[in-house]
């Protein structure tokens, strides 16, 4: 059985280097496939439309938003 | 015209303003899928809450997967009442049957499993909501919504 998380890798892209991006793009979108980093966005929308663009409509990449720390979200 | 939706705050079978959603992959995503054969599914309005109490806008993950939306962030940390959860991020775009509340073209979306799917399949948060004008009249229990 596949147990493998989907965007694991990029996870592990964007943890190594979330302490230098939250310096420098905090509140930014990032957009990485495997260990390629495309770009900072302003936007969700636009990130993941560039994306898009850039690894094709097969391919998977993660849209992260970057904080220095994982907000937990309270839903109510 | 906006769209007026009703709700009795005292009845226990209500839990909130409920409007209809059609949640779909972006028009940009199902443009450049079909040109490479992939196919989608034809759009199907679900029922979604108006939550002033979610910061975004969460869908139950059997409608995330039976609609083909895109993952894109397998984490989201979450806090609900009934404990600690983990959803996942989606890619989609959302429009309003119905009304004249504009379509959102690409935006991301939690999936988690959403313990009222009986009566809703989506929560609308905070993010879609603080675009809109919603009003309620408590004496007839009339919700007004326009952008």
């Amino acid at each position: 059985m596949d147990t493998a998380t989907p965007l694991e890798p990029e996870l592990k892209v964007f943890e190594a280097h979330r302490e230098e991006w939250s310096r420098e793009h905090l509140g930014k979108f990032v957009v990485i496939q495997d260990e390629t980093v495309l770009k900072f966005f302003d936007e969700y929308a636009d990130a993941f439309r560039a994306g898009l663009e850039k690894f094709g409509v097969r391919g998977t990449f993660l849209v992260k938003q970057i904080w220095g720390t994982e907000p937990v979200y309270f839903v109510a | 015209m906006p769209l007026k939706v009703f709700w009795d705050p005292f009845s226990s079978d209500d839990f909130g303003p409920l409007i209809k959603v059609i949640v779909m992959p972006p028009a940009v995503e199902m443009d450049a899928g079909r040109l490479v054969g992939l196919e989608y599914p034809r759009p199907v309005p679900i029922k979604a809450l108006i939550d002033t109490g979610s910061p975004f806008t969460i869908v139950n993950r059997v409608v995330a997967k039976n609609f083909n939306l895109r993952q894109t962030n397998p984490h989201v940390p979450l806090r609900t009442l009934g404990g600690p959860c983990t959803g996942e991020e989606y890619c989609c775009s959302m429009s309003f049957p119905g009304s004249d509340l504009p379509k959102i073209e690409v935006m991301g979306i939690v999936a988690a499993d959403l313990k009222r799917e009986r009566y809703y399949s989506c929560l609308i948060g905070r993010d879609v909501i603080r675009n809109w004008n919603i009003e309620f009249d408590g004496r007839s229990q009339c919700v007004t919504i326009s952008a």
